[in-house]
């Protein structure tokens, strides 16, 4: 899958350009919520519960200075994904205990049986590795300008 | 949404997440998430379940052990487990607290 396949997941309006949030707990609330008012979820606690649940098993902060947080739940009917960004970086208990500034949020429903999801998480986490992409994505003024650094644009 | 229902709806996501890590976990520890909370994961599920009703526990059991997943989502008026058509009525006694099953299939509703 490539990312311009991946990006097909998501919008203007799920574009979270300057993260409040400077803890775990906060920034996954603000994060939900983001998605919530941007696909007009009814029921965002499901969602927050679900990615709670997902950084139990472990932080998903696993790329220099990005997470990842992921999952399946019912309260989506197709996969979302939630792009944002902090300025002053969040404590997402990462593995070198940097602050986190790239956030990607992956949400898919049980029933996604093509695992689009876990193919669409691959592609983003490849794709970041750039450590030039990254200074990009903070630099971009834009969700256009973020989509287009992503593309490689 | 009914209380009991969304403790529903958390145990299922959390128990398809036990299911994915323990059968897709390599692939997801080699984009480098660790999964070294499996164990946690299923203490927190049986919390969870302590706190459903006891009778309603085991419908989610025999359901989930007939269908896979007991609870489903209502999209366009269908039971997404069978596809019945599911009575308009059914959507305001939700709201109103209700927890409703599908009258062809029994699985649990849930309107997303």
């Amino acid at each position: 899958m490539d990312i311009a396949e991946v990006l097909k997941h998501t919008s203007s309006d799920l574009f979270l350009p300057d993260l409040q949030a400077t803890d775990k707990t906060s920034a996954l609330k603000e994060l939900v919520a983001g998605l919530a008012s941007g696909i007009n979820l009814k029921n965002p606690d499901t969602i927050l519960q679900m990615l709670q649940s997902r950084e139990e098993l472990g932080s998903t902060a696993v790329g220099p200075g990005v997470a990842f947080p992921h999952g399946r739940t019912l309260a989506v009917q197709e996969l979302k994904i939630l792009l944002a960004r902090s300025t002053a970086g969040v404590d997402f208990d990462s593995e070198d205990g940097e602050p986190t500034h790239l956030f990607f949020v992956l949400v898919a429903p049980p029933q996604d049986m093509g695992h689009q999801y876990i193919k669409s998480l691959a592609t983003l986490i490849d794709t970041i590795q750039d450590a030039g992409l990254r200074e990009k994505l903070m630099a971009a003024d834009n969700y256009e300008a973020f989509c287009a650094a992503l593309k490689g644009e | 949404m009914h209380p009991q229902l969304q403790l529903l709806v958390a145990l299922q996501d959390m128990m398809g997440m036990i299911r994915e890590i323990e059968e897709q976990g390599s692939e997801l520890e080699d984009m480098g998430f660790k999964t070294e909370g499996l164990e946690k994961l299923k203490e927190a599920q049986a919390e969870l379940e302590a706190k459903i009703d006891p009778q309603l526990m085991g419908q989610f059991r025999r359901l989930t052990k007939k269908f896979g997943r007991a609870v489903v989502p209502v999209i366009g008026n269908s039971c997404t487990g069978c596809f019945a058509q599911i009575p308009t009525s059914f959507v305001s006694k939700t709201n109103a607290g209700r927890l409703q099953r599908c009258e062809s299939c029994g699985r649990i509703l849930y309107w997303p």
